[in-house]
């Protein structure tokens, strides 16, 4: 598959605080790419940048191997961004044609009007009078007027309720069989973990993580092994046992960390433990989340990032 | 060219939905024309005149509104609102942007000179050759172009409170320095030489010449060009500077 999105060293200063450090990665066609980080970690800003709208301080972005602003790649991109309200005085119906009148090869009328998820009598509704929710949802369907290969979200579903968070996302799978490249940004762990194909994790501007959920997991969590003792073992002896990191003992319900549960269990038969109600799980992306923010967050506590808006 | 054409047509609905320009530009004008014609009448020496003096400073003053505060304004306000950024990264062009914008304001400005024309035919009979009321709405239109420049100044403002709040004083200022409210003849001399300085005197006074049946002077087309060139000087310059952060 062909690379749209490539991104090489990219960095942006604001009054010398780096927002964005020396940032690569490249995305193929087709693919769904999550960008997940906290509040103020530079989702926005590499976006920003992806999308032309900003210039990074040092480094390169392409799109299609051109620049974001060439008009060839203004054609196939799409855009929802956070903080963008949609132009007053029109009806619903008035501001989708006109956005469709930019694009040489638009989505039609009818398929934009449905993606707004506006009932019929709203369609001729002026933009000023919609929702909050209404407005996100038609911002949406602009997004796609121009029938774009790459659609950029940011942010995109902060303020809707869990329903339209769901249908929301059903319809972006959609577009993504259809073979539309989708790149969104989110701080909600959960959301990178249940739609994206690939995560890319920002922290403090640079990249911490990428791959998919489960590699990203693989890498960066440790399973853990819980039971029940029948007898009590000292806390120091299971940290004799091999592949065991960290041991938690509360009362008789014992949790090892390792590095290899598979391994770990062969050793705890082995050795014959009189242990029942054996469990193992896997890390969870939400701890190596909050421990990564952690992390970076004692290194340098003082520092604060410019979240670029 | 599609895009251009339905540009321009949606920003020409917009301008007509706004109660602010149907209030400002038309119902007050006319009001006042109404007021200062009929009510409020200081001796004259010849009524028919005044009648017409003042039909052109009310239009004058109307599309001078139009174009610094309904055109700036809303800049500021799609640069608030986030849409001008969205428009970035759809291939519409900054010049169909503006340039539909301009075709807006013309279009609406040829029916405000219509409206107040109008109005002043019915409310005072006046009179006029069509050559002269043709030649009055074209001067019009052309001397609108330094204040459309303003509009795009008033443009790069990054509040709307504080545009809406510069361009309301510009616009009080420069009517009431460019005699369109009352005729600078009744100023103070100082103030009279002021006059001759404000774009605002020679939009109104190239019109004033033609209902005289003079042509516009000389130094007026210069003070409207000149003025369009330094406003559109100004706002590059200032939007370039704004765009380099």
């Amino acid at each position: 598959m062909q690379t749209i999105v490539e991104l090489k060293n990219v960095t942006k200063e604001f009054q010398q605080k780096k927002a964005v450090n020396d940032v690569s990665f490249s995305i193929k066609q087709g693919e769904m790419v999550a960008i997940l980080g906290a509040n103020g970690a530079g989702k926005t800003t590499t976006m920003r940048m992806m999308l032309g709208l900003m210039k990074p301080t040092r480094g390169t972005v392409s799109l299609f191997q051109k620049d974001p602003k060439h008009k060839e790649v203004l054609e196939r991109v799409g855009g929802m961004l956070q903080e963008v309200s949609v132009m007053d005085s029109l009806k619903v119906k008035e501001l989708i044609q006109l956005i469709q009148s930019y694009y040489q090869h638009p989505l039609e009328l009818s398929s934009l009007l449905e993606l707004t998820g506006l009932h019929e009598e709203e369609w001729n509704k002026r933009t000023e009078k919609l929702s909050g929710g209404q407005k996100r949802r038609l911002n949406f369907a602009l997004a796609l007027a121009g029938n774009p290969d790459l659609l950029f979200l940011d942010e995109p579903t902060v303020g809707m309720d869990v329903t339209a968070r769901e249908n929301f996302w059903r319809k972006i799978k959609e577009l993504n069989k259809q073979g539309k490249t989708i790149l969104f940004t989110t701080h909600y762990l959960q959301e990178a973990d249940e739609v994206a194909e690939r995560i890319i994790m920002i922290n403090k501007g640079e990249v911490v993580g990428d791959g998919t959920p489960e590699q990203l997991k693989g890498k960066l969590t440790k399973p853990r092994v819980r039971f029940q003792e029948k007898i009590s073992y000292p806390i120091d002896f299971y940290r004799t046992l091999p592949f065991v990191v960290e041991v938690q003992k509360e009362k008789e319900t014992v949790t090892l960390i390792a590095t290899n549960a598979d391994q770990l269990l062969k050793e705890i038969f082995d050795r014959q433990l009189n242990i029942h109600h054996i469990e193992v799980k896997l890390g969870r992306l939400e701890e190596v989340f909050s421990q990564l923010m952690e992390d970076t967050k004692e290194v340098d506590s003082n520092e604060h990032l410019l979240d670029a808006k | 060219m599609n895009t251009f054409w339905m540009q321009s047509k949606a920003e020409t609905v917009r301008m007509l939905r706004n109660k602010y320009y149907i209030f400002w530009s038309l119902l007050v004008p006319v009001l006042f024309y109404f007021l200062f014609t009929n009510i409020f009448i200081a001796p004259r020496e010849d009524d028919g005149l005044w009648n017409l003096h003042y039909l052109m400073s009310m239009t004058t003053f109307s599309i001078m509104g139009s174009s610094m505060m309904t055109l700036g304004i809303k800049i500021v306000q799609e640069k608030a609102e986030g849409w001008t950024i969205f428009l970035k990264i759809t291939p519409l062009s900054q010049f169909i942007y503006y340039g539909a914008k301009m075709v807006a304001q013309t279009v609406i400005h040829l029916f405000s000179i219509l409206v107040i024309f109008t109005a002043g035919i019915l409310i005072n009979d006046v009179s006029l050759l069509f050559s002269q009321w043709l030649f009055c709405g074209i001067w019009i239109l052309f001397g609108s172009l330094p204040f459309l420049a303003l509009g795009t100044i008033i443009g790069t403002i990054k509040k709307v409170e504080t545009a809406s709040g510069i361009s309301n004083l510009l616009y009080m200022s420069m009517a009431i320095t460019g005699g369109m409210w009352m005729p600078i003849e009744v100023f103070p001399s100082f103030m009279q030489q002021v006059a001759k300085w404000v774009p605002s005197y020679h939009f109104a006074n190239g019109a004033w010449e033609i209902i005289r049946n003079h042509y516009p002077s000389f130094s007026s087309y210069l003070m409207i060009i000149g003025y369009l060139v330094l406003f559109m000087v100004l706002s590059t310059y200032i939007g370039k500077k704004r765009e380099a952060v």
